[in-house]
């Protein structure tokens, strides 16, 4: 969990005062027509069903199976967004501009916003709590490799790190290495083992789903 | 210097908080939903890419909202704030306070509000949301969500750098929202790339940003941004940086 510095004071029952000021704020915008009584519920849903990590890993999954979509998707993501069966909007809200860098066995990419959280929503929905921590934004620009050590991923001292930062229109993501023993498996498969994280670059890809 | 634009390479840090999930809260999902409506409807939207016809879409939202306006909202508290208040609290903190401030809402009428739902709330009783409302709000929160708001646009400017050029971050007074971290100023780099036409900013900030310009991808080697002690030998750190925050070296 997060860590509560000693000299901060929070109130006990924060989380039911900012509970009751959100809810407090959405009945009032629907109350005087700035927002109707769905439009927050079709926001979410919208992440639930539209755009997600799932988006994502079919498009990492292809990548691993066919070199020329890799080509693609590396040189032109939005492009080869268009190119497979996902959700019309690939190219739509913080996915306008959207880049892939290529994990290999010398190189390992990590992808931080440490001005903020701009994340890849259609390839990868909405960012994690990980990726918005400002201990995170701080530390992983100068020492990359103690984080990942901290994400539970331990690199050879012979492969190098990238650390791509978003401060301008660019959505960055990873396209994680295939791991070794996935040969017999469907793309449909492959999919089922790529996680946010690992399309962020603080995880490696397992052979086998969690 | 702000804090806020000066995270990166910050020493004495705990070890990173791998929580994966994107809400720790259910009232965090509704301030989201809230943000990215008012990003669907607002009045910029007109001089968007795709085709908007916002001034036609019945919400009574008529203000100008964005990411620069929300980060803006985070940036301009107090540094100390910024960590002491949890990423949607500052969202929460910000939005309220804009729809107060725009006199959408008073800021008694939201605290009398909120003490009835708290009192709901704590004799377990459930408040519910108004319903209703015009769908063709909703329809333009979708179309922005499938559509987006591309900041590229076409202006025939020529950039002044090019692939391979060496150079260096100025050294500028961020403002109150700034898109340039501030632990890169007067740092070298090199441009690896000249992105493709100019991109705009929402608007316009103290630090030059606003009219679209060229952006470039840098390159910094790890020796050039910090100290010896703990740098990553052989990492580079690769960013996207407006023009304005550029000069030759």
């Amino acid at each position: 969990m997060t860590s509560l510095y000693p000299g901060f004071r929070y109130d006990a029952d924060k989380e039911a005062i900012s509970e009751a000021r959100a809810k407090a704020l959405e009945s009032l915008l629907i109350e005087k027509g700035v927002i109707t009584g769905k439009t927050v519920d079709q926001v979410l849903s919208y992440f639930d069903t539209e755009m997600g990590p799932f988006n994502g890993a079919k498009l990492v999954a292809r990548a691993w199976v066919d070199p020329e979509f890799k080509k693609l998707l590396l040189e032109d993501c939005n492009a080869a967004c268009e190119m497979l069966d996902l959700p019309n909007g690939m190219s739509g809200a913080e996915g306008e501009h959207m880049r892939i860098v290529e994990n290999t066995a010398d190189v390992h990419n990590v992808v931080v916003c440490t001005l903020c959280s701009c994340y890849p929503w259609p390839t990868l929905g909405l960012p994690p709590y990980w990726f918005k921590d400002p201990t995170f934004r701080a530390r992983v620009v100068r020492e990359p490799r103690v984080v990942l050590g901290e994400f539970g991923v331990q690199l050879s001292d012979s492969v190098n790190i990238r650390i791509w930062d978003s401060s301008a229109q660019i959505r960055w993501w990873v396209l994680p290495m295939r791991p070794e023993g996935t040969e017999s498996l469907s793309e449909e498969e492959l999919a089922k083992l790529l996680t946010p994280e690992a399309m962020m670059g603080v995880a490696l890809v397992k052979a086998k789903s969690e | 210097m702000k804090l806020q634009h000066n995270l990166g390479g910050l020493e004495g840090l705990d070890p990173v908080n791998t929580e994966p999930r994107v809400f720790v809260e259910d009232w965090e999902q509704r301030i989201f939903g809230i943000h990215t409506a008012m990003m669907a409807l607002s009045n910029h939207l007109d001089k968007s890419l795709p085709d908007y016809d916002i001034s036609q879409v019945p919400s009574t939202f008529d203000s100008f909202w964005s990411w620069a306006h929300l980060r803006e909202g985070a940036e301009n508290i107090h540094p100390f704030d910024y960590f002491r208040l949890r990423y949607y609290e500052k969202w929460l903190g910000g939005i309220s306070g804009f729809f107060v401030e725009e006199g959408y809402i008073t800021e008694d009428e939201l605290n009398e509000r909120a003490a009835l739902i708290l009192k709901d709330m704590a004799d377990n009783k459930s408040t519910e949301l108004p319903e209703g409302g015009d769908p063709a709000i909703d329809t333009q929160v979708e179309k922005y969500l499938r559509e987006g708001d591309s900041p590229k646009r076409s202006t025939g400017i020529t950039p002044k750098f090019n692939v391979g050029d060496t150079v260096r971050i100025k050294t500028i007074s961020a403002g109150t929202h700034s898109r340039l971290p501030g632990n890169l100023q007067g740092r070298i780099a090199q441009v690896m790339e000249v992105y493709e036409e100019s991109y705009t900013y929402f608007y316009e900030t103290a630090d030059g940003l606003g009219t679209p310009m060229p952006v470039y991808n840098l390159a910094f080697k790890a020796e050039d941004l910090w100290e010896q002690s703990l740098i990553e030998p052989g990492s580079i750190y690769y960013n996207d940086i407006f023009e304005a925050y550029i000069e030759p070296a």
